[in-house]
């Protein structure tokens, strides 16, 4: 019972505590009364983040009200009154509105209409058909097959959906499998495993690469082509992986298999315009140094085409994951109050990393998201990590010979979505497990290899590119 | 979590309590109700409007005094407040007109005949209970294990 009240009563105590503390009781010289309290909402988005009294979405919202009424220049009124070098410097109001339509917010939603338009037109189902094809019927080199198109298709789509997809495909045929038959475990984990890692691929694979994105700017910035030119390979070589794992791990003793998709190409005019949009997207994000359009300003194309031609209708509208776009909306702005009010650096300043050896440093902080994102949202730890591993990373010069921000960036990222030992890791996790084919000590075993190896694999890939001089 | 509702509707006792034993397995999630006639279904129905609860599914027999199931759950399909509530009608003595007036009318999602088998009964609550969580918009990942898996993976794509 009273676990059970800690988890709604800690969110609101621990961050009041926060905020009526001296100022001079915090281990920072000169802490202006706006960075105490952007600390009290750190400290709540984390416990809600954590604890999870409210959805995940929601504490995003509550974080931007509360900057709103705290931290802007037009909040409240006894927030906003204090002597200058008291208060220390305000949010304006619309920087932190802005958040709910930063560029990335606007990226996300043009993954989120293409993903809507391929699912509405069964472009999905009907390219995992004939992809599946070449794999033929060895069990083996099926799973193989439906891997790689998971990979792909999370790359593009919410992981979420494309383990829904997937494992609706698979479920008439694992019901075939003989009971006690290990292949069984290895299929049903191999969907969950290849979306998670399949979303590390593009900028808009999954969330946290969007939350990582807000922060690789300038000369630190990231094209489409060149996330993927580093997403893909890492992608390519953890779910060869993940497949020999697995089928080590999980023998089948079933000699062949049949995936049996049914169904044909849409050939109406709108499923064109569907396949065209699709493609000229992908191609326009790919080529970014050609046309010179962001990856953002791409994204909007698919978002106008698909509202003028009523192949997304105000019906389907609806069905956009709006609490995802919160989701990442809440991250961006608790990074913007860290940041421009000087808090990171302030932190950071006050702690002398400089003395720690960088490479130590990044396995750390990999680490530590790594295990976070095992038992939290991945977007949730991405939010809190983040920020402050930038603010952290832009200030160490001793990282520079090992690629600097963008390599530290990049590893605490894709460790976010490395988080995959139990249902409740991930959503698709969670799905898998739902079909009842999987216990959770055999989650539990192939996530733990796949989250060490990893991020064992990242730092080895981020270091050959440094080495080559291919980012920093 | 959202409280969810499931009723069972007949006039028999005994049959009441075999239907709710079948169901034990949602017990722990799902709130399940007993009725003994239509009329202790429609004024439950009022209450749980009132409190906002959710009411997942109705499993009526259709041979009762006073008011049939056919008659209840056509009363609940022209509800608006009801929309999207799953409809079981439990039965063996249906004539072909009761059937064709119970598909019409009372827009069945399912029938199933006396004497049933508890595990298909299970299964069909199942895949009705995923259904009305994924089109109420209920956040599924809570009920997940008392639900039906592959329901699951068709609406979520």
């Amino acid at each position: 019972m009273l676990k059970r009240n800690l988890k709604y009563t800690l969110p609101i105590l621990l961050p009041l505590i926060v905020l009526l503390l001296p100022a001079d009781s915090f281990a920072l010289d000169g802490l202006t009364l706006v960075e105490q309290r952007v600390i009290a909402i750190f400290v709540m988005a984390t416990l809600c983040w954590v604890l999870e009294p409210i959805p995940i979405y929601a504490t995003s919202v509550l974080i931007i009200v509360l900057e709103l009424l705290l931290i802007s220049d037009n909040g409240l009124w006894f927030a906003t009154n204090s002597a200058p070098e008291q208060q220390g410097q305000l949010l304006s109001q619309t920087a932190i509105m802005a958040t709910f339509a930063s560029p990335i917010i606007m990226l996300f939603l043009g993954g989120f209409f293409l993903a809507l338009a391929a699912t509405k037109y069964r472009l999905d189902i009907n390219l995992a058909r004939v992809l599946l094809r070449p794999f033929g019927y060895n069990p083996k080199y099926v799973m193989l097959g439906i891997m790689l198109i998971t990979a792909v298709f999370s790359m593009f789509m919410s992981n979420t959906a494309t383990t829904a997809m997937m494992l609706s495909i698979l479920t008439p045929v694992l019901a075939l499998f003989a009971a006690e038959d290990l292949g069984k475990v290895a299929f049903a984990l191999s969907v969950p495993v290849a979306a998670n890692i399949g979303g590390i691929a593009t900028p808009i694979g999954t969330p946290p690469n969007a939350v990582a994105l807000k922060y690789l700017v300038n000369e630190n910035s990231i094209s489409f082509a060149e996330w993927m030119s580093i997403g893909v390979p890492f992608v390519v070589v953890m779910l060869f992986i993940a497949w020999l794992l697995l089928i080590k791990l999980f023998p089948t003793s079933t000699q062949q298999i049949d995936l049996n998709i049914e169904g044909i190409f849409l050939k109406t005019p709108k499923a064109w315009l569907v396949y065209g949009t699709f493609l000229l997207t992908i191609l326009l994000w790919l080529m970014g140094n050609l046309h010179g359009m962001s990856s953002y300003v791409v994204a909007m194309l698919p978002v106008a085409i698909f509202s003028i031609f009523n192949i997304i209708n105000k019906e389907d509208l609806k069905n956009i994951p709006w609490d995802v776009l919160w989701l990442v909306s809440g991250g961006i702005a608790l990074g913007l109050a860290l940041d421009k009010t000087g808090l990171a650096a302030h932190v950071v300043d006050a702690i002398p990393f400089n003395n720690f050896h960088p490479l130590l440093l990044i396995v750390g902080a990999s680490m530590l998201c790594l295990l976070m994102a095992n038992f939290m949202s991945n977007t949730a730890t991405a939010n809190l990590l983040l920020p402050l591993v930038a603010t952290l990373g832009a200030s160490m010069h001793s990282l520079l010979p090992y690629g600097g921000q963008v390599v530290l960036i990049l590893s605490v990222t894709f460790s976010a979505s490395l988080g995959m030992s139990l249902p409740v890791s991930t959503p698709p996790n969670a799905l898998a497990y739902a079909s009842g084919h999987i216990e959770t000590k055999q989650m539990a075993k192939i996530g733990i290899i796949i989250g060490i190896i990893g991020i064992s694999v990242a730092f080895a890939m981020l270091f050959i590119m440094n080495k080559a001089h291919f980012i920093g | 979590m959202e409280k969810i509702n499931i009723i069972c509707v007949d006039d028999e006792r005994e049959v009441l309590e075999s239907v709710s034993r079948d169901l034990d397995y949602f017990s722990d999630m799902f709130n399940i109700e007993e009725c003994e006639s239509a009329f202790e279904c429609l004024a439950l129905l009022e209450e749980f409007d009132a409190q906002q609860e959710y009411v997942a599914l109705i499993i009526s027999d259709h041979i009762m005094p006073e008011k049939s199931g056919v008659e209840l759950l056509t009363e609940v399909a022209m509800d608006n407040r009801f929309l999207g509530t799953k409809k079981l009608l439990l039965t063996g003595l249906a004539t072909q007109a009761d059937t064709i007036e119970a598909i019409n009318n009372a827009k069945l999602d399912n029938f199933l005949e006396k004497v049933w088998d508890p595990k298909q009964l299970l299964q069909m609550v199942k895949e009705l209970l995923t259904e009305y969580i994924i089109e109420k918009g209920i956040d599924y990942e809570e009920y997940i294990e008392k639900l039906d898996a592959p329901t699951l993976y068709r609406l979520l794509k």
